[in-house]
């Protein structure tokens, strides 16, 4: 009896294997079936419902990856490809886009999945009334209708060439849920998510353990091979990485900020490190106008007085790779030159000579540990080049509030990874935008961006972006630090971990070596 | 017996008042607007002023203090904008791993105190008594956090004997709960014991002068007996004060082991509700840890009543 489970079990790796080679070409590792992994997070997950949570954090993303499908998802070249949607086509103005869904899929609770659900998903995102968070992310959508059972047609208020990539990480917009459970579970249903998922919640206990059983009726079981997923918050760096070299963990949520581990795990033959160099970066932006940042000397020689080295080394012992420009070496968008300015603190010096007025200033930092180490880095570049920085850390609640009034003179932002620069690039620096941070108004740069976004081609909005970049260094109204590199680490039993798209470890395909 | 349990309990009263106004206040004296924090990237300053009208955050603070009041008393303590879980469900789902953590390492400190301290005190002044009031007051001063640190390095990582984080209820698989719990427990008795140890040890090196143990010695009484029979019960009245404050201290500690040993309990749920500005959360539960230290202390007072006739009858 046994003896036939195991040639059964065999047979079916074959299988897969073969599947595997024949249908695109991946290195036959046998991927094997069956076991469970646990892997730690950050953070402890609050739950689901986009009208509770407003978006989802990265423990939150680990989940939603596992139990919810997206319409599309990115390959490893971070080109969209089929999940629930079929194919897709764009009107000639990319302000409508058509999907052909995926017939026959069903939530965990038997809902079918049809046009109208995924319709329903974004209304009750959008419905005034229910003055979502995650509404702001969706603000370019105009309505989202179903013609039919199995097609989905997005009327966009802006032009975006390209929709699918936008739409793919399991974030809390883009996850499809199953709209009868939130309409029968009410409250309750943030704790008690149903979507299209391969994995199934089967308990979640508050603050410690969810887990997470195989669908058996997965539309795509052919890459899902774990039986059980479970999660569990491991808030404290040190006892988490403790975790993992221990074996209470098998994969665990890492940044650079816990550095010492990263590269202790490196050294280690029983422990794999997971990165993905992604797109954007953490950056900076002055309000160009108050003084002295209404002077461009002043936001030229700042920036010039960075050395993002020495920083690094300071703060991550290296680990953290500098950024030149906004999209980073994760994104499609690659710049011969993209205008960044030089570190030379000479220059910077003769700069804010120059000026002539003595250059005293706050930058506005989120009230974090890691946020004082990075201000008390600046502070010191910046009283080399003649300047005095005041360091003020506030708490994230009023920290956005200051951001949209423009209360700041200097403040700390991130470019979050996504799949195109066009939506955050859009918000960031086009007149108008809320999160026009920098007060800066330009009309060139603005036809850049309006340009960018029609642009099918995309060696020409490479050139549109790398004007942007250009445009940005030259006048200096934000700079960027250090690109964004998410990190998982791992036994090294643990394969097949896909690159961490928006910094999201998607654990819902790997498999146990 | 019975006034004066009746007469303590009404001393309660002010002090709960106390305790859920301070609750009341630190939370909205918080810097941040709860309405921003809910709205997020929505926070439009029609959106802010309708929904600080909807939640009342638009009237003077004694208004809603007694709004929220009234609702508690009537056993509603409000909801989680984030999670929609209400404050008691939260807490009845974390209360039995913070007790839990809380008798296991109240057992270990007594367990490693009391011995060192009889042992400290039956020969005073000699070498073993000086070493470990030293090492005591070493003991005092390391923070948990250090030493729930070198505990998982040295039993979870190197020795691999217990596991570094994890939870298990104990109503599953009660083995497996107590494995997950030795070490957190113990990174809390580690703060606790020297202060059990300094406490008693002195109590009884003055048990041990009074007239009556020199009696004992002179019926020729042997000296275990004189130490555990004779000195021990009448030098353990202050070790019942402080068993009692530490209970407070170790709501303290919690919070911190908690965190780091990855235990689902009263502490990290604070310590999220702060984070997420989850005013609603964090001030039920400051109200609910408050009025639980309240009546620990209620309880001990009657320990004493109980322990110490004077007391009972007294008129202090």
């Amino acid at each position: 009896m046994k003896a036939a489970i195991r040639s059964n079990a065999l047979a079916r790796i074959f299988l897969v294997a073969g599947f595997a080679i024949s249908l695109c070409a991946v290195p036959a590792s046998a991927q094997k079936q069956g076991g469970s992994i646990t892997m730690g997070l950050e953070l402890d997950i609050p739950g689901f419902d986009p009208l509770k949570v407003g978006v989802f954090d990265t423990a939150a993303g680990t989940a939603a990856a596992a139990i919810f499908d997206t319409l599309t998802t990115l390959d490893d070249k971070g080109v969209a490809q089929p999940k629930l949607a079929l194919s897709w086509t764009p009107s000639e103005d990319f302000k409508t886009w058509t999907f052909k869904l995926r017939p026959g899929v069903k939530f965990h609770d038997g809902t079918p999945f049809n046009a109208q659900a995924v319709k329903e998903n974004y209304d009750r995102q959008k419905d005034p009334a229910n003055k979502c968070r995650c509404a702001f992310y969706v603000a370019f959508m105009h309505d989202v209708q179903a013609p039919d059972d199995l097609t989905v047609v997005f009327n966009l208020n802006d032009p975006s060439v390209n929709l699918p990539a936008i739409i793919s990480p399991p974030g809390a917009n883009f996850v499809v849920q199953s709209p009868t459970a939130w309409k029968t579970k009410g409250d309750d249903y943030n704790r008690n998510p149903v979507g299209t998922g391969p994995y199934i919640p089967k308990s979640w206990a508050a603050g410690d353990r969810m887990v997470l059983e195989k669908n058996p009726d997965y539309w795509d079981k052919g890459r899902i091979y774990l039986d059980r997923i479970i999660l569990k918050p491991l808030p404290d760096a040190q006892s988490r990485f403790a975790s993992l070299q221990s074996g209470e963990a098998d994969i665990i949520w890492d940044d650079e900020s816990d550095a010492d581990n990263i590269q202790r795990a490196q050294k280690d033959p029983k422990l794999t490190v997971h990165t993905y160099a992604g797109s954007g970066a953490a950056v900076a932006a002055f309000n160009t106008k108050v003084a002295p940042f209404d002077d461009v000397r002043v936001r030229q020689a700042l920036v010039m007085a960075i050395d993002r080295k020495k920083m690094s080394q300071a703060l991550t012992n290296g680990l953290a790779r500098p950024a030149s420009n906004p999209y980073g070496d994760g994104s499609w968008v690659k710049c011969k030159d993209d205008g960044a300015l030089p570190y030379d603190i000479e220059k910077a010096k003769a700069l804010i000579k120059d000026y002539g007025k003595p250059v005293d200033f706050k930058m506005l930092f989120t009230a974090t540990p890691r946020g004082r180490a990075a201000g008390q880095v600046f502070q010191q570049f910046w009283k080399q080049a003649g300047a005095s920085m005041e360091l003020e850390q506030i708490d994230q609640a009023t920290f956005v509030p200051r951001a949209f009034m423009r209360q700041f003179q200097l403040i700390g932002w991130r470019i979050v990874d996504l799949a195109d620069p066009d939506v955050q690039m859009y918000a960031n620096f086009h007149t108008g935008s809320p999160v026009a941070l920098a007060n800066y108004s330009n009309p060139e740069l603005d036809r850049l961006l309006e340009h960018a976004r029609v642009t099918a081609d995309q060696e020409k909005r490479t050139e549109d972006y790398c004007a942007i970049s250009r445009h940005i260094n030259k006048e200096a109204i934000w700079f960027w630090t250090f690109q964004n590199t998410y990190y998982a680490l791992s036994s090294a039993r643990v394969k097949g971990l896909p690159k961490m798209y928006s910094g999201v470890v998607d654990v819902s395909g790997v498999w146990l070596e | 017996m019975v006034l004066f349990v009746a007469r303590r309990l009404l001393y309660l009263v002010p002090v709960l008042i106390a305790v859920s106004l301070l609750t009341f206040l630190i939370a909205s004296l918080l810097p941040g607007d709860l309405a921003y924090v809910i709205l997020g990237d929505q926070a439009t300053p029609e959106n802010v002023a309708a929904l600080r009208h909807d939640m009342g955050l638009d009237q003077p603070i004694w208004v809603r203090y007694f709004g929220w009041l009234g609702h508690v008393l009537q056993g509603d303590f409000g909801r989680s904008f984030r999670t929609g879980q209400t404050v008691l469900q939260a807490v009845t789902e974390r209360l039995p791993v913070s007790f839990e953590l809380m008798v296991l390492a109240e057992i270990m400190s007594l367990a490693i105190g009391v011995p060192l301290a009889i042992a400290c005190a039956a020969r005073s002044g000699g070498p073993f008594d000086r070493f470990m009031t030293g090492s005591a007051f070493g003991m005092l001063s390391v923070p948990t956090f250090l030493s729930a640190i070198l505990l998982i390095y040295l039993f979870a990582v190197e020795l691999r004997w217990l596991p570094a984080t994890g939870y298990v209820p104990f109503g599953e698989d009660p083995a497996a709960n107590l494995r997950f719990m030795v070490l957190p427990a113990l990174t809390l008795a580690f703060a606790e014991w020297p202060g059990i140890m300094r406490v008693l040890r002195s109590d009884m090196i003055a048990t041990l002068q009074e007239d009556y143990i020199a009696l004992a010695k002179a019926k020729g009484l042997k000296p275990s007996r004189i130490l555990l029979v004779h000195a021990l019960k009448p030098s353990s009245l202050t070790l019942v004060t402080i068993t009692g404050i530490n209970i407070g201290r170790l709501i303290g500690g919690a919070v911190i082991v908690e965190t780091i040993f990855a235990l689902p309990g009263i502490g990290r749920l604070l310590v999220g509700a702060i984070y997420t500005r989850d005013l609603i959360i964090l001030q039920g539960v400051v109200l609910l840890v408050g009025a639980g230290f309240v009546l620990i202390n209620f309880i001990v007072d009657m320990l004493y009543a109980v322990l110490d006739p004077r007391i009972r009858h007294g008129h202090a």
